[in-house]
C-alpha cells in the first residue's frame, strides 16, 4: 500500500442497476379521463407534470419530484384543480414497505444512488441518518457550512493499522470490510468486495467459512478470520493473510457462535468447511482453547508463530467491561481492537439477540477510547468499530467518538442491491443472490458490476467526509478522532421523521 | 461442631456496614494466571518454587505475583517452635510505613499480646529493585495471641459464648484483620493491609512477577513444607497495589486461582447475606472467603466443601454411591447459588491446626475449563505437585533434585482431575502429617480414597542412580542393533540375580557405556538414540528399579549424547547441534539423513526468539529431521511450516509446551513423553505421535492427519473437528470427546477416533481401564465421523451419547480401522491380537470388542438398533 493518500482513489463510473428500479416516495396517477388541458403543468412548481414541446399529450407524471399529499395545503395543488378529477397523489406502497427504522427507505435509496453514480449526497440529506431514535441517529456534528468548491485531493483519509512500531500498514480510507463467510454470502459477493477493496487499497475479510481460492488473487487485501468453529482455518490461509482477525464474539449475537443452517450448507460450502453437507453448522460460543486472558495471549502468539508478519485484530462484542477486554487484548499483542456493537448482523443473526444483548457501539467506543488513553496505550493500538455503521456520517461519528476507523458489512451488501428483507438464513438464501450459496441465484450478480458499485459507494463516502472535514476546518480524518466536543446530541422525538 | 454457625455469622453483622461502595468499574478485572503448588515431606527452600514460576512467566504479565508458605522453620521465623505453631502469624503490609505506629497502637497492641515482632527482610539488590514496577510494601510480622480480656469481651459482644475458646480466638483474629483492612485499605486509601494472619504460614505478594516476591523478601532460603505460587495476569493496565495479587487468605489458608467466575456478583451477594464482606474486589478473595465460610463457620468436611464448590452433576451424580446422593443433593440445593460458575482452578495451601497437619489442595471446576496437572513423587522425599502446566512440575523437580538426589527429575505419576466427577471428584489433596521425627505425605482424592503408587523399588539403589552419568566404560550388552540392546536390557532388568545395589550399578554402567558407544560414530549414535527412546517410550517391568528414575537416566543419556554432537556438520557426521546462542546461524541442511538438534535449554517460551522459529528456519534451510532436546515448556513446535511439509520430522525430548503441531500440514511430530494443551489445533495433514498423555482441546478444529496417543487426553479432544482426522487414543479422555464432530462418513474417507480404554500395569502389561470412557458427553451434537470404542464389557450406555448412537461394527468398519491399529502396534507395541482383541484371556472377534458410535441419522443396511451384545 502506498504512502501517497491519493494513489488509491479509484475512478468512479456510472453503474446502472437493471434490477433495482428507482423507488419513489409518492405515486402520482393520471387517469384516462385526462383531456391534456395542461393546467397541471402550469400549476406544479416542481415539474411533476410536463408536456413535450409540440406534443398534445402530457407526459406521464415524474413521481420523483412530487412532494406528496401534503401539497394539498398549497393553492397550486394539482389534484384539487384538475377539471376532470383525473389526478391523484398517494404514498408509494413499495416505498413504505422498504426499509426499517435503522435502514430507512431514504438511506437504502441514497446508498443505491451513491453506488450507482459515485456522487456524494449533501450532508443534510435524509439518507444520511436513520430514524431509530437513538445512537448515531441522535448525533449530529456542530459544523460550519460546506464550502462551494472543494478539492478532494487535499484531504487525507489514510489511517495506519499498525501502531505497534512494525511495518506501516496504511489503508487509504478509514474503512475496511467485515467478515462474511463463504456460505453466509455468495462467492460472487466475496469477490466483488475483494475487487473493490483492492481498488481502494483497503481490506476485506473472509469470515469464518474458509478461504475460497477465488480470493487468492486479492490476497494482499484479504483478511482471514479465525472464529470459534475454526472452519476452513489452515496454516496456508493464515500465512497468506496480511491480517488475521480473531472473532471472539459478534456484536449482533454475543454469547452465540456463528451458525449456518442446513439449507445453506450446500455441498460446495460443506467442502470448503470440510464438514458434512446439509447439516446445520454451529460454531461454539467460545474458543474452547481460550478461557482466560493468558490463553488469549497464547492464542495470538500461536498465530504470530505461523505468520509473524500478520497484523492481529481481535474482534469482540461490547459487554459492560468492554474496556477491560480491549486492554487485555492490547497487552496480549493485538494490533487492532475491533469492537463490534449490537446493531449489525445479517438476517441470520437471531432477532432476539440482535440489538438486545451487546452495548450500543456509541457507548462502547468512547468508553474504550478514554480508558486506553488513561492507560497510556491509546497511540499503540488501533481501535476499530463495527456493528451497524451504515453511512459516511456514521463512520465520521464513530471516529469522532474515538475510533480510528470502522468495519462495514451491510452497507456493502446494500450497494450490491440488498433490500434488507432479512431472509438471509432461510431456504436457499437471498433472492438477489447476495447471501446465497445457490448458483442459480448468485450468478445474477456480476463481480465487476458489484465491485464498481462498492467502489462508487466508497467514493461518494470519501467525498462526504471531505465535505464534513471542510465544514469543520480540518483536512485529515485522523484529526477528528475523539472529538466528541464536535458532536451534538439531537433531542426531541421527531427530529428526523 | 455443635456450635451454631449462625451465631458466628450474626456476630459479624457489623461488617456489613463496611461494604465498599464502589462502582462496578472499580472492580479488579481478573484475568487468567499461572499457578503452582507443592507439598513435601521435607521442608523445601523457596528457591524451588522459583523455577516453575519463572518458567510460567508467560502466564502472568508482571502485574501481580505471590506465594504462600505453610509449615515454616522456627529459627528462620525467629521464634521458638511452640510460638510458631501456636501463635497467629499476623503480617501487615505498610504501603505507607508512616502509618505503622498508628495501626499498631489501634489494633495490634490493643488487641494482641505480641510475642515477637520484626520487619521482614528486604533485598537491596539493585537488579531486584529494578525489576519491580512498584516498590513492594514494608511487611511486619507479629507473632501474637489475643489479649485474654479482649477475647472475653469479644466473646460476649459477638455472642460467641459456648464456642470453643480457641475457635473464638480464630474469629477474633479474622474480625480484627477485617477491621484493619477496612480501616487502612478501604477507608484510608490503601495505606496498609493484612497480608496473612494464619498460624505457621505466610502469604507474600507484590506488583511484579512471582519470582520478584521471592527475591525481594529474600525467601530463597526460607523453608516450608507447602508452597504455592501465582503469576497474575490482570487485564487492567496500571496496577500499583499488591492487595489484588494472589494468594488470598482465609484464616489458616492461602488460595490461588486461575480463571474467572461468570457469577462473581451472585457469589458476592451470597456472601453478603452471610455477613461475609469482601474488601478487595476480586473473585479470588471471594473464593477463599467462601472456602472459609464452609470450612470454619459451617464446619464442613473437605469433601462437602469441594462438593459445594464444584457440584457433581448429570451422569456422574447418578453414578455416586447411594449413601452420598442425599447429602450431595442437600449440599447442592443449599449452596448452588454460591457455586462458582465458569472456568476456575484453585490451589489451596493450608495449615489444619486442629488436626495437626498441612495440606495442599487442587480443585478444578466441574467443566474442567482450566489446565491442571497433578503429580506425585514417592520415596525418601515425598512430594505432591499441582500446576497449570506439566513443565512447571518438571522445573520444580529439576530444582529440588539438586538438593535431594533421591528425587528424580520426573514425577512417579502425572494425572488430571476430572471435575465434578464420581471417579475422583475433581480434586486431590496432599496431606502432610507428623510421623516419627518427620512428615509423611498422603495423597487422596475428594472422596478420601488414597492414591498409592506401587513403586516397589529399593531406595539405596535409587540413590546410586542419582549419580550423574559419565561417558565412559564399555559394556558388551550395548553392542548390536538398538532393538537387540533393548531386548537385552528388558530381559536383564527383572532377572539380575544380584543385590539391588549391584543392579543399579549395572544400569548405571550400561547407560555410561551407551553414551560412550554413541560417541564412536554416527551409526552408533543412531542405534543408541533408538535404544534410549525405547527405554523412554515403552512400558515394561522395571524389575525393582524405579521407573521414573530409569526415564530420568535415559533422558540424561539422551541429553549427554546429543549435546556432544558437533556444531557444524561434516566429517561424515550428519548430526548438528544448535543452541540459543547460535540459533540465528543455523547451517544449510545436508539433505538425506541430516539431523539438526536444537538444544531448548535457554530458549524463551515463545516469540521470534523461540525454538518454533528455529524449526521453521531449519526447515527452510533444508533440514528434514529436527530433534528438540530438553524442551521445558516451549510452545508452538511444528507451527508455521506451512502446507506440504511432508517428509519433515520433528522429534521432541522433554516437555513441549502448548499448541504443539497446531496447524500441522504434512510433517510428522513425535513426542517422547507427555505433551501439554492445545495440540494439533486445525491440523490438516501429517502425523502426530505422543508417547504419553495429551492435554486440553486436543485437535480442536482439526481437518485431517493421523494422531496416535499412548495415554489419555484431557477435556474436549477433537471438538469441532472436520474432514478426515484419524486418531487413536489408547487411554481415555476426561470428557466431551468429539463434540460437534463433523468428519464425514468414516467408511468413505471421513474421520474417526479409536478409543482403546487401556492402561499399563507395573509389569508393562496392558490392562483395561475400569470404564473405557467415564464422561457423560461423548460424540455430542456430532454430524459426521465415528468413534470406535473398545468396550468388550459393554459398559458404555446410551445416556453418555447425547445425540450419537451405537451402530453395528461391520467388517468394513474393522477393515477401515485396522491399519491404524497396526500402526499403533508398531509405534507403541500394543498388539492387536494379543492385547486389544484379547479379553479375559479369550480372543474375541472385533465386533465383540469394539463398538461404533456414529451420528443418529446414520443407519447401515440391515441394522436394527444396537450393536452386538456380548
Amino acid at each position: 500500500m502506498s504512502d501517497d493518500h491519493l494513489v488509491c482513489v479509484p475512478e468512479t463510473t456510472w453503474v446502472p442497476s437493471e434490477k433495482l428500479k428507482f423507488i419513489n416516495r409518492y405515486v402520482v396517477e393520471r387517469k384516462d379521463t385526462c383531456i391534456s388541458c395542461g393546467l397541471c403543468e402550469t400549476l406544479c412548481p416542481y415539474g411533476v407534470h410536463r408536456r413535450m414541446e409540440g406534443h398534445v399529450k402530457i407526459l406521464p407524471p415524474y413521481h420523483r419530484l412530487c412532494i406528496g399529499p401534503s401539497c394539498a395545503s398549497n393553492d397550486f395543488y394539482c389534484v384539487s384543480h384538475c377539471p376532470t378529477s383525473s389526478l391523484s397523489v398517494r404514498n408509494s406502497e413499495t416505498f413504505s414497505a422498504l426499509g426499517d427504522v435503522r435502514w430507512t427507505t431514504d438511506m437504502i435509496l441514497a446508498t443505491w444512488q451513491m453506488a450507482e453514480t459515485g456522487e456524494s449526497l449533501p450532508l443534510d440529506h435524509p439518507g444520511n441518518v436513520g430514524s431509530s431514535g437513538g445512537g448515531f441517529d441522535r448525533l449530529n456534528f456542530k459544523r460550519g457550512p460546506v464550502p462551494d468548491t472543494i478539492d478532494y485531493s487535499e484531504f487525507d483519509m489514510v489511517i495506519d493499522l499498525d501502531r505497534r512500531g512494525g511495518e506501516r500498514r496504511r489503508i487509504s480510507i478509514p474503512v475496511y470490510g467485515g467478515g462474511m463467510s463463504y456460505g453466509s454470502v455468495s462467492l460472487h459477493t466475496m469477490v466483488a468486495r475483494a475487487k473493490a477493496c483492492r481498488a481502494w487499497g483497503t481490506y476485506t475479510c473472509t469470515g469464518e467459512g474458509g478461504y475460497p481460492k477465488e480470493l487468492i488473487p486479492y490476497r494482499e487485501n484479504v483478511v482471514t478470520q479465525i472464529a470459534t468453529g475454526l472452519f476452513g482455518v489452515r496454516e496456508e490461509t493464515i500465512k497468506r493473510a496480511p491480517m488475521v482477525e480473531f472473532k471472539y464474539a459478534q456484536g449482533a449475537k454475543p454469547g452465540l457462535g456463528g451458525h449456518l443452517l442446513g439449507d445453506k450448507n450446500t455441498p460446495l460450502v460443506a467442502k470448503m468447511r470440510e464438514a458434512v453437507p446439509n447439516t446445520s453448522l454451529f460454531s461454539p460460543f467460545p474458543f474452547h482453547s481460550v478461557y482466560s486472558v493468558e490463553d488469549h495471549k497464547k492464542h495470538l502468539d500461536w498465530i504470530a508463530s505461523i505468520n509473524p508478519k500478520a497484523l492481529l485484530s481481535v474482534k469482540v462484542s461490547t459487554p459492560n467491561d468492554v474496556e477491560m477486554v480491549a486492554i487485555g487484548s492490547y497487552y496480549a499483542g493485538a494490533h487492532i481492537v475491533h469492537l463490534d456493537g449490537g446493531y449489525g448482523g445479517t438476517g441470520a443473526a437471531p432477532e432476539i439477540a440482535k440489538k438486545n444483548i451487546a452495548m450500543p457501539i456509541e457507548y462502547a467506543i468512547p468508553k474504550v477510547h478514554r480508558f486506553l488513553s488513561d492507560e497510556g496505550v491509546r497511540e499503540n493500538v488501533t481501535l476499530i468499530a463495527s456493528g451497524g455503521i451504515r453511512t459516511a456520517l456514521d463512520v465520521a461519528k464513530a471516529i469522532a467518538l474515538g475510533a480510528d476507523g470502522v468495519v462495514i458489512g451491510t452497507a456493502e451488501l446494500v450497494a450490491l442491491g440488498c433490500v434488507r428483507c432479512g431472509n438471509c438464513e432461510s431456504g436457499r438464501g437471498c433472492p438477489r443472490g447476495i447471501a446465497s450459496t445457490d448458483p442459480v441465484l448468485y450468478l445474477q450478480l456480476d463481480t465487476d458490476w458489484g465491485a464498481q458499485r462498492i467502489i462508487n459507494l466508497l467514493s461518494a463516502w470519501r467525498k462526504q467526509w471531505c465535505h464534513l472535514l471542510a465544514s469543520l476546518g480540518m483536512s485529515g480524518i485522523s484529526e477528528l478522532r475523539g472529538r466528541t466536543d464536535l458532536l451534538r446530541y439531537v433531542g426531541g422525538k421527531e427530529v428526523f421523521s | 461442631m455443635t456450635f451454631d454457625a449462625l451465631r458466628i455469622l450474626e456476630g459479624r453483622s457489623w461488617m456489613r456496614e463496611c461494604r465498599p461502595r464502589l462502582s462496578r468499574s472499580q472492580m479488579e478485572a481478573e484475568g487468567g494466571c499461572g499457578v503452582v503448588g507443592l507439598a513435601a515431606s521435607v521442608a523445601l527452600p523457596g528457591r524451588h518454587i522459583l523455577e516453575p514460576l519463572m518458567q510460567m512467566h508467560n502466564r502472568g504479565n508482571g502485574k501481580g505475583g505471590g506465594i504462600a508458605a505453610v509449615g515454616l522453620e522456627p529459627v528462620q521465623m525467629r521464634v521458638p517452635r511452640e510460638v510458631l505453631e501456636d501463635h497467629y502469624l499476623v503480617q501487615v503490609a505498610y504501603l505507607d510505613p508512616s502509618f505503622r505506629r498508628e495501626l499498631e497502637a489501634e489494633f495490634i497492641d490493643d488487641r494482641y499480646e505480641v510475642h515477637t515482632r520484626y520487619q521482614v527482610e528486604e533485598s537491596e539488590d539493585p537488579l531486584v529493585l529494578a525489576a519491580l514496577p512498584v516498590r513492594p510494601p514494608q511487611v511486619w510480622r507479629y507473632f501474637c495471641r489475643a489479649r485474654p480480656e479482649r477475647l472475653d469481651a469479644f466473646i460476649v459482644e459477638r455472642g460467641l459464648q459456648g464456642l470453643d475458646r480457641r475457635r473464638a480466638e480464630d474469629e477474633f483474629v479474622y474480625q480484627t484483620s477485617f477491621a484493619i483492612n477496612h480501616q487502612y485499605y478501604v477507608r484510608k486509601d490503601m495505606r496498609a493491609f493484612v497480608m496473612s494472619h494464619g498460624r505457621n504460614m505466610i502469604i507474600m505478594k507484590v506488583v511484579g512477577y512471582a519470582e520478584d516476591v521471592i527475591h525481594f523478601y529474600r525467601l530463597e532460603e526460607v523453608t516450608a513444607h507447602v508452597w504455592i505460587g501465582h503469576q497474575r495476569y490482570p487485564t487492567k493496565g496500571k496496577v500499583w497495589h499488591p492487595g489484588g495479587a494472589h494468594p488470598f487468605m482465609g484464616l489458616d489458608e492461602g488460595l490461588v486461582h486461575n480463571g474467572d467466575f461468570a457469577n462473581y456478583h451472585s457469589v458476592n451477594e451470597y456472601l453478603m447475606q452471610k455477613n461475609v464482606v469482601p474488601l478487595f474486589l476480586t473473585d479470588t478473595e471471594v473464593s477463599v472467603l467462601l472456602f472459609d465460610l464452609l470450612n470454619r463457620t459451617y464446619g464442613y468436611p473437605l469433601e462437602y466443601i469441594i462438593e459445594a464448590l464444584a457440584p457433581t452433576t448429570e451422569r456422574d451424580f447418578y453414578n455416586l454411591p447411594e449413601e452420598k446422593k442425599p447429602v450431595y443433593q442437600a449440599i447442592q440445593r443449599t449452596h448452588v447459588h454460591a457455586s462458582p460458575d465458569g472456568p476456575w482452578f484453585f490451589i489451596i495451601a493450608r495449615n489444619c491446626f486442629y488436626e495437626d497437619r498441612y495440606q495442599l489442595i487442587g480443585i478444578t471446576d466441574t467443566s474442567m475449563l482450566r489446565p491442571q496437572v497433578f503429580a506425585l513423587v514417592e520415596g525418601e522425599v515425598q512430594i505432591g505437585l499441582i500446576a497449570s502446566e506439566k513443565q512447571a512440575i518438571d522445573a520444580a523437580l529439576r530444582s529440588i533434585s539438586h538438593d535431594h538426589p533421591s528425587v528424580p527429575r520426573q514425577a512417579d505419576a502425572y494425572w488430571n482431575a476430572r471435575g465434578g466427577s464420581h471417579t475422583d471428584g475433581g480434586a486431590f489433596i496432599f496431606s502432610l502429617s507428623k510421623k516419627g521425627g518427620g512428615m509423611e505425605l498422603e495423597c487422596t482424592n475428594k472422596f478420601s480414597i488414597p492414591i498409592h503408587l506401587e513403586l516397589g523399588y529399593d531406595r539405596s539403589e535409587d540413590l546410586v542412580l542419582a549419580e550423574p552419568l559419565a561417558p565412559n566404560g564399555c559394556d558388551r550388552s550395548v553392542e548390536g542393533r538398538a532393538d537387540e540392546v533393548f531386548q537385552r536390557f528388558l530381559s536383564t532388568l527383572p532377572t539380575i540375580d544380584a543385590t539391588a545395589f549391584q543392579k543399579a550399578a549395572a544400569l548405571q554402567r550400561l547407560l555410561c557405556a551407551t553414551v560412550a558407544r554413541a560417541r564412536r560414530s554416527e551409526a552408533d549414535l543412531r542405534e543408541m538414540l533408538r535404544f534410549l527412546t525405547q527405554i523412554l517410550d515403552r512400558h515394561y517391568s522395571s524389575g525393582g528399579l524405579r521407573r521414573s528414575r530409569i526415564n530420568d537416566k535415559a533422558m540424561e543419556a539422551v541429553n549427554l549424547i546429543l549435546r556432544s554432537v558437533p556444531r557444524t556438520p561434516g566429517n561424515g557426521m550428519r548430526f548438528c547441534l544448535v543452541d540459543r546462542d547460535d540459533r540465528s546461524s543455523i547451517p544449510i541442511g545436508i539433505g538425506e539423513g541430516g539431523v539438526l538438534v536444537v538444544d531448548c535449554r535457554g530458549f524463551p517460551m515463545e516469540g521470534p526468539e523461540g525454538p518454533s522459529f528455529a524449526i521453521c528456519d531449519a526447515y527452510e534451510k533444508g533440514w528434514r529431521h529436527v530433534v528438540l532436546l530438553d524442551a521445558h515448556g516451549q510452545r508452538f513446535f511444528g507451527c508455521g511450516l506451512g502446507p506440504g511439509s511432508q517428509g519433515m520430522k520433528i522429534e521432541v525430548f522433554g516437555t513441549p509446551g502448548d499448541y504443539l503441531a497446531s496447524g500441522l500440514s504434512g510433517a510428522e511430530v513425535e513426542v517422547h513423553g507427555n505433551a501439554q494443551d492445545q495440540l494439533g489445533q486445525i491440523m490438516a495433514a501429517g502425523k502426530l505421535i505422543v508417547h504419553g498423555d495429551v492435554g486440553q482441546t486436543f485437535m480442536y478444529g482439526a481437518k485431517g492427519g493421523e494422531a496416535y496417543v499412548l495415554g489419555n487426553a484431557a477435556g474436549r479432544p477433537l471438538i469441532n473437528a472436520v474432514g478426515t482426522p484419524r486418531v487413536v487414543i489408547n487411554g481415555t479422555c476426561l470428557d466431551y470427546l468429539a463434540e460437534s464432530f463433523m468428519a464425514g462418513d468414516p467408511l468413505n474417507g471421513g474421520g474417526f477416533v479409536i478409543l482403546n480404554g487401556i492402561t499399563f500395569d507395573a509389569q508393562g502389561g496392558v490392562v483395561d481401564l475400569s470404564i473405557p470412557y467415564p464422561g457423560g458427553n461423548l460424540f455430542s451434537l456430532a454430524s459426521g465421523g465415528a468413534i470406535y470404542i473398545r468396550d468388550p464389557k459393554r459398559m458404555l450406555t446410551e445416556d453418555q451419547l447425547n445425540g450419537g448412537r451405537f451402530g453395528r461394527m461391520t467388517d468394513s468398519d474393522w477393515e477401515t480401522i485396522l491399519p491404524y491399529l497396526r500402526e499403533n502396534e508398531r509405534l507403541f507395541g500394543i498388539s492387536v491380537e494379543d492385547c486389544l482383541l484379547r479379553v479375559g484371556g479369550r480372543a474375541l472377534p472385533p465386533r465383540k470388542v469394539y463398538r461404533k458410535i456414529h451420528v443418529s441419522s446414520a443407519r447401515s443396511a440391515g441394522e436394527d438398533s444396537l450393536d452386538d451384545e456380548i
